[in-house]
């Protein structure tokens, strides 16, 4: 029995995620060169919701992605979490203003172990000082504590807690992918940005992962926007979806009319 | 709505406990220091005591320079420019303000001071003013160079990679010349006098070198000073901190895209490195038998620390404190057959039994590769290399004594050709990121230590 079973796991993750603002994305654009590779890309994402974008392969999803948390910055538009502008700031302050994300690639800290991936994401909530931390105040301690508490609960909710001594880079690739999760929603984050969940996963681990998104954006409270290629994960989970295509917002809406949608048909299949 | 400090004020806290932890590490350091000085010292000869010394300073270079190649994988190559502005610094301070304070550039020595022949009379006191003066010195060479670490990160950590490599190795050749352009040593107090004031402490010798500083520096003051050091940079390595420096090393996008502000924590981990290099250099600079030299803060000498860095694991403290002392010792031990034998059959195996299966504490056995018998091969992997060690060893003896060749004049070679054959079989160093006490050996130890979660607090 670990400390964790004891705990009241929700109680310990209570406000991890704030489930009150919204992410609004006000016509942006982003040119490489000559290549425009994202053009008036509009979203609106209420809070607690749980959106989709999708798109051929080289439609500008991930950059989409990459200039909401400031990997890359906008040339022009806007993006803001409940009304806050993000535009300028760096990927940490983005993270800090409530902004979390996985990685297509995944990008875990590979040497260090599960639960201290996950404890690093805590580090952006955490007030002690780096002189705390080599005195070893009662303060740093007390907020070590918590941190522990809080990665050994994500790790718990996401089945990861038997490993969490092993390395990141050793986890098997359903494991990872739910790490990343697990380390993104300890940033403490308003709004989730998941860059293809499901991509790597066997079918089993699809049907768990769409239960595992369902229950985040519940439990944790935030809203979701996920990339995702699986048409069935994303026809299930989500309630709109944006397509892009060549950098363009080709069609929006409920995934019933996207699947109607005969740009959409175009973009994917190709015209007759 | 419950925050993380919400959820941190639940634990209990006590202002005792707190002033406890700040406190042992200094009275650990004292104590190793008088016990190192006034008990191990009487007891070796002099030239034991010398070696003992110079591994002690190596340890804190080595520690320091892990803190910027090994946790936050920055790939530093000017490490002995701070060192060499820390030295100079502080032996400046100690120089100019013996003659300033005392009236001559002597050392006054108390018992906890100087090595070899050069110590103080029985019965004098056990700490003296100039000793004082001696501590100001060496901090202030550590904030001197902290500064400039701070000052030349800033910029330049903005860069990536072999960018970076080659403004550190700049860094440090700037500074050699700098150094080499300085003025003669004021040796008198009438020449001290004649001198323009702003040109005095800059009157350190130029390319002749800086061998008038007072002679300090002690088993004492590098013992303290390494154990501050080592749990600096452990408890730095195990907190929020210490994790923000590692996931820059392990994935800078990734970090950053967790909210570490990585810029700001690759230029403290830049200075705090800078400044335990620049107290080593003041340490250096006051040991009997050196002259500073512009050298010091050449390439040659960055170059030895990055091979103890490496050697010992980047990232981990222990290995980088355990290659500085073989790296610095392995030099002295080839110069004769006789000590070569004597470490093979005595040292070796105590070493590495000390140091229990440096193999298998790199590794974090997991319970699948537990099960599947990791365990179990670990120890005859062990065995068959402590043996082949001690067999090589005396082998090199026999034919060293058998063809009478001076194996000093080969030492480096080998010396090199240990380096090449480690970085083939085992490229991530001895202990990779671990620390020697994670090793799996030490599991049930370490579990009945931490009763309260029944695991390993990472």
């Amino acid at each position: 029995m670990t400390a964790v079973n004891m705990l009241d796991t929700a109680d310990v993750l209570a406000g991890v995620g704030a489930g009150t603002d919204a992410l609004e994305v006000r016509d942006v654009s982003k040119s490489f060169g000559g290549l425009k590779a994202v053009q008036n890309f509009r979203l609106s994402l209420p809070p607690r919701g749980l959106y989709g974008l999708i798109g051929p392969n080289g439609a500008g999803k991930t950059t989409c992605f990459n200039l909401l948390t400031g990997v890359y910055k906008p040339d022009q538009g806007d993006v803001t979490i409940g009304g806050e502008s993000l535009l300028g700031l760096r990927p940490s302050q983005i993270a800090a203003a409530g902004l979390a994300r996985t990685f297509q690639n995944i990008r875990l800290f590979g040497e260090l172990s599960v639960l201290e991936n996950v404890k690093l994401a805590c580090h952006l909530r955490t007030t002690h000082s780096m002189a705390g931390a080599i005195c070893r105040s009662s303060w740093q301690r007390a907020e070590e504590a918590a941190i522990r508490e809080r990665a050994l609960a994500l790790l718990q909710v996401f089945n990861l807690l038997d490993r969490q001594d092993e390395s990141a880079r050793n986890l098997p690739y359903g494991d990872q992918r739910r790490l990343e999760i697990a380390r993104a929603l300890a940033t403490g984050p308003k709004v989730l940005l998941l860059d293809e969940p499901a991509a790597g996963m066997n079918p089993q681990e699809k049907v768990d992962l769409r239960k595992l998104i369902r229950e985040v954006r519940d439990v944790f409270r935030v809203s979701i926007l996920l990339i995702e290629h699986d048409m069935g994960v994303v026809m299930d989970l989500c309630e709109r979806i944006t397509v892009l295509d060549y950098g363009m917002v080709i069609a929006e809406g409920p995934p019933e009319e996207i699947q109607k949608n005969p740009k959409v048909i175009e973009a994917y299949l190709g015209k007759e | 709505m419950a925050s993380l400090q919400d959820r941190a004020k639940l634990f209990p806290s006590s202002p005792l406990g707190a002033a406890w932890r700040l406190c042992w590490p200094i009275l650990v350091a004292l104590g190793l220091g008088v016990l190192m000085q006034l008990v191990v010292r009487p007891s070796i000869d002099a030239y034991s005591s010398t070696q003992i010394l110079n591994i002690g300073i190596a340890i804190i270079l080595a520690v320091s320079l892990t803190i910027v190649n090994g946790f936050t994988g920055q790939f530093s190559i000017g490490h002995a420019g701070f060192l060499a502005v820390g030295g100079y610094v502080a032996g400046s301070v100690a120089f100019y303000g013996s003659f300033a304070i005392f009236g001559s550039g002597s050392a006054k020595l108390g018992l906890l001071s100087g090595s070899g022949l050069y110590s103080a009379p029985a019965g004098a006191p056990l700490i003296t003013s100039g000793e004082l003066l001696f501590f100001g010195a060496l901090l202030t060479g550590g904030l001197v160079a902290a500064l400039l670490g701070y000052a030349v990160g800033l910029p330049s950590l903005r860069l990536r990679g072999d960018y970076l490599a080659i403004v550190t190795l700049g860094f440090g050749e700037i500074v050699r010349v700098l150094i080499q352009q300085t003025p003669q040593v004021l040796m008198t107090r009438e020449a001290i006098a004649e001198s323009p004031a702003w040109k005095v402490p800059l009157s350190v010798g130029g390319s002749l070198g800086f061998g008038n500083v007072p002679k300090y520096t002690s088993l004492f003051w590098v013992y303290a000073a390494v154990v501050i050091t080592l749990i600096f940079a452990y408890r730095l390595k195990q907190s929020s901190t210490g994790r923000a420096l590692l996931s820059i090393r392990e994935d800078e996008i990734a970090a950053e895209a967790m909210g570490v502000r990585t810029t700001y924590y690759k230029v403290w981990g830049f200075a705090i490195a800078a400044f335990f290099a620049g107290i080593a250099g003041g340490l250096y600079a006051h040991t009997l038998g050196i002259s500073l030299s512009p050298v010091d803060a050449g390439f040659q000498k960055s170059f030895d620390i990055i091979i103890m860095v490496v050697l010992g694991g980047l990232g981990s403290i222990s290995g980088a404190a355990i290659a500085a002392a073989i790296v610095t010792y392995l030099p002295e031990l080839l110069r004769s057959p006789e000590t070569l034998e004597k470490f093979a059959v005595i040292g070796v195996p105590l070493l590495v039994v000390g140091f229990a299966m440096l193999g298998m504490a790199s590794r974090n056995v997991s319970e699948g590769e537990r099960r599947a018998g990791v365990d179990r091969r670990a120890l005859p992997r062990f065995i068959l290399g402590l043996g082949t060690i001690i067999l090589g060893l005396s082998v090199l003896a026999f034919f060293a004594r058998k063809f009478k060749i001076n194996l000093g004049d080969y030492r480096l070679i080998i010396y090199a050709l240990a380096l090449i054959i480690m970085m083939i079989t085992r490229p991530q160093g001895l202990l990779g990121v671990r620390e020697v006490w994670d090793s799996a050996l030490y599991r049930p130890v370490r579990d009945f230590f931490a009763p309260r979660h029944g695991r390993r607090a990472s």
